[in-house]
């Protein structure tokens, strides 16, 4: 049955595929994606153990190839311009796989303060979006990379607070509201940088655990619908304001795991839908800080292996469930 | 020769862009994640790269990062070299504007579609048609993330007194159509209480007298709506307004309906009473009797844990574990 067991072998072999995926249109547009694809099943390798499915040398000679080198950063493919999002992933692909002597490491933290707007929140290239997003992707990637202490904390803690909402929660730009997505991002980055003092957490918790439904899903914001990629968006917030066990552990594995798809692998946003590896990630993110049997622990702050960051000296006062024996 | 027919063809087939030199995407070496192309989005991104590459900004240009979008909406590489050929030829941008609320409807989910009409409008300085761009396509998509918060910037961006005070009706509007739509509601909060104070608003005890009054209307007709209590709420936190004050109010929903309801009798104003065919107990009314009582302490924090308990063990019981933290919580209180 689908929803009493993680498919570990059938997901491996899922995320194998999609290098070789015949699927031509959806795969070719997605290409502004494709580093952040990667590092989506990299991380789900490594918390399923099976970090060596993927070979390492060539997934180090793709980031490498997507260096852009007038920006002094990466882009999400082969010649495309440099982002913020594929920047971070690019790090997190060379950190998971002890390859970061490979980036120069001054230039890509020029690129990510260059970011940073008057306002206090980060754009995601020249062309100016702003979101929270790139918030956390600046403070998580300068941390990455050991430069942290160039970045103007309390310029960036300003926009954050700016962000922080009537009902505890946080939005993506002032003024916006409260998502979960942009919750976790606000707080992890808050976490980094050493102020969760400007979370409201028991009415954030409360918040937080209130987005679990009757299914065992979690939600978005309220009177919206379940999706697996929430179960990782609001559990870490939980784990780091260590709150992890107001959520229904029980239920929300059981939703989880239904969402599997028993036959090519993979799981999807909910039971029966198609799967994708972005769902794939945060299913087993959010199963590994369950305590599922047999996984590996994650940092919720990093959405890496916990051990690496632990190795880094970066790990914060978050808390997972134990994991279970069986 | 029709205009559908003339788009179908490749750029590598029309005589007009032969002095362009299309260039293939990176090949050279074999990537964990190879791309297979259909011939028509191939030959439209190596035309780009070409264009890309010799600098150029044209009209024809425009046609051809149209089309990629119209492919490959998420494609930021496309709008931004489309903004910048926007703006170096002077283009009109209400034309521009009017291309992208067709572009738009199709693909409200992306974020580039939002952030090329923030660009745009920042330059042009005419929010007002905006704001009746983004109720339209509200109306397709409820409770849209991008289309919400774009709607918030233009309105604080903008800052302009005749576009706030149309939004009060607005978000009426919304509310009426579904009283469950949390962005709404959120926006409410925007407009009334993070907008500073607009002329006709200075009594700032009548607004939340107003405020509240609508709120609690809303609750009696949908009990079981989180967004409406999250707002009420929100008004209290936000004015310093204790709960207690609305413990008339919250009451009746936080036990199941009784016979007081249905009597015939005064209605009162203040306290308005829940629909007959609502479901009773609202565990957000029971989770409201408890905060009063928790903050009453003393003889009332039995009352608290009762409530708790009840929700633990009944009413909310997915959430066991934090009730059972709110009642550890006060009994350390009590200890203490």
């Amino acid at each position: 049955m689908a929803d009493s067991q993680l498919l570990i072998p059938l997901h491996v072999s899922y995320i194998k595929s999609l290098g070789e995926s015949k699927d031509d249109l959806a795969y070719h547009m997605t290409a502004h994606l494709r580093m952040n694809a990667i590092y989506w099943g990299l991380t789900a390798l490594c918390i399923m153990g099976h970090k060596d499915a993927l070979d390492r040398a060539e997934m180090i000679d793709f980031v490498m190839s997507c260096w852009d080198d007038e920006a002094g950063a990466f882009g999400a493919h082969p010649d495309h311009d440099a982002h913020i999002l594929s920047t971070l992933s690019a790090i997190q692909i060379l950190v998971t796989h002890d390859a970061l002597d490979k980036v120069d490491v001054d230039r890509v933290a020029k690129f990510i303060l260059s970011l940073q707007q008057p306002s206090g929140v980060f754009a995601g290239d020249s062309w100016g979006e702003i979101d929270t997003r790139f918030s956390y992707i600046a403070v998580n990637a300068l941390s990455l990379l050991g430069r942290l202490s160039e970045l103007d904390v309390e310029k960036t803690v300003a926009y954050f607070r700016q962000c922080r909402n009537f009902d505890g929660g946080f939005g993506a730009t002032a003024g916006a509201e409260s998502h979960s997505a942009q919750v976790f991002v606000c707080v992890a980055a808050l976490a980094i940088l050493d102020r969760l003092d400007e979370v409201d957490s028991d009415a954030l918790g409360w918040w937080l655990c209130e987005r679990q439904l009757p299914n065992g899903g979690l939600n978005g914001r309220p009177e919206k619908l379940e999706d697996v990629c929430y179960s990782f968006w609001v559990l870490s917030s939980l784990s780091i304001l260590n709150k992890i066990t107001w959520i229904d552990a029980e239920k929300l594995t059981k939703f989880i795991l239904s969402a599997q798809d028993p036959e090519q692998g993979g799981i999807a946003d909910r039971p029966g839908d198609m799967v994708d590896v972005f769902h794939t990630q945060f299913g087993v993110a959010a199963l590994s800080l369950l305590g599922y049997p047999g996984l590996v622990d994650l940092d919720p702050v990093y959405c890496m292996p916990a051990d690496i960051i632990e190795r880094m000296g970066l790990r914060k006062g978050w808390k997972a469930l134990d994991r279970r024996s069986v | 020769m029709a205009i559908e027919e003339e788009q179908s063809i490749l750029f590598a087939e029309r005589p007009e862009w032969a002095d362009v030199t299309p260039l293939a995407q990176y090949e050279n070496i074999n990537p964990v994640a190879p791309i297979f192309y259909t011939n028509e989005y191939k030959d439209a991104a190596d035309y780009f790269r070409g264009i890309v590459n010799a600098g150029e900004m044209s009209p024809r240009v425009l046609e051809l990062t149209e089309k990629i979008i119209r492919m490959n909406p998420a494609h930021y590489s496309a709008w931004q070299y489309r903004y910048k050929t926007l703006m170096a030829l002077k283009s009109p941008l209400d034309v521009e504007l009017h291309l992208m609320d067709e572009i738009a409807v199709k693909y409200l989910k992306t974020y580039q579609v939002w952030h090329h009409r923030r660009l745009i409008v920042t330059q042009t300085r005419n929010p007002g048609p905006e704001l009746a761009f983004i109720a339209k396509s509200l109306q397709a998509d409820t409770k849209n993330y991008h289309t919400w918060s774009y709607r918030q910037w233009i309105l604080a961006y903008f800052n302009d007194d005749e576009l706030w005070d149309a939004e009060l009706p607005f978000v009426e509007e919304m509310l009426e159509n579904d009283l469950r739509n949390n962005s709404a509601w959120h926006h409410r909060f925007f407009v009334v209480f993070q907008a500073g104070v607009r002329k006709g608003d200075e009594d700032r005890d009548e607004v939340i007298r107003r405020e509240l009054g609508f709120v609690k209307q809303s609750i009696s007709v949908a009990p079981n709506n989180a967004s409406a209590w999250n707002y009420l709420r929100g008004i209290l936190d936000h004015n310093g307004t204790p709960y207690s004050d609305l413990q008339t109010f919250v009451n009746p929903y936080s036990v199941p309906h009784t016979l007081e309801e249905t009597a015939e009798g005064v209605v009162d104003l203040e306290n308005p009473l829940p629909s007959k065919e609502s479901h009773l107990p609202a565990v957000a009314a029971i989770e409201f009797m408890a905060d009063i009582y928790e903050k009453e302490g003393g003889d009332s924090l039995m009352k608290a844990t009762e409530l708790w308990k009840s929700l633990a063990n009944e009413h909310d019981t997915i959430r066991k574990k934090y009730w059972e933290y709110r009642i550890r919580e006060a009994c350390q209180k009590v200890t203490t």
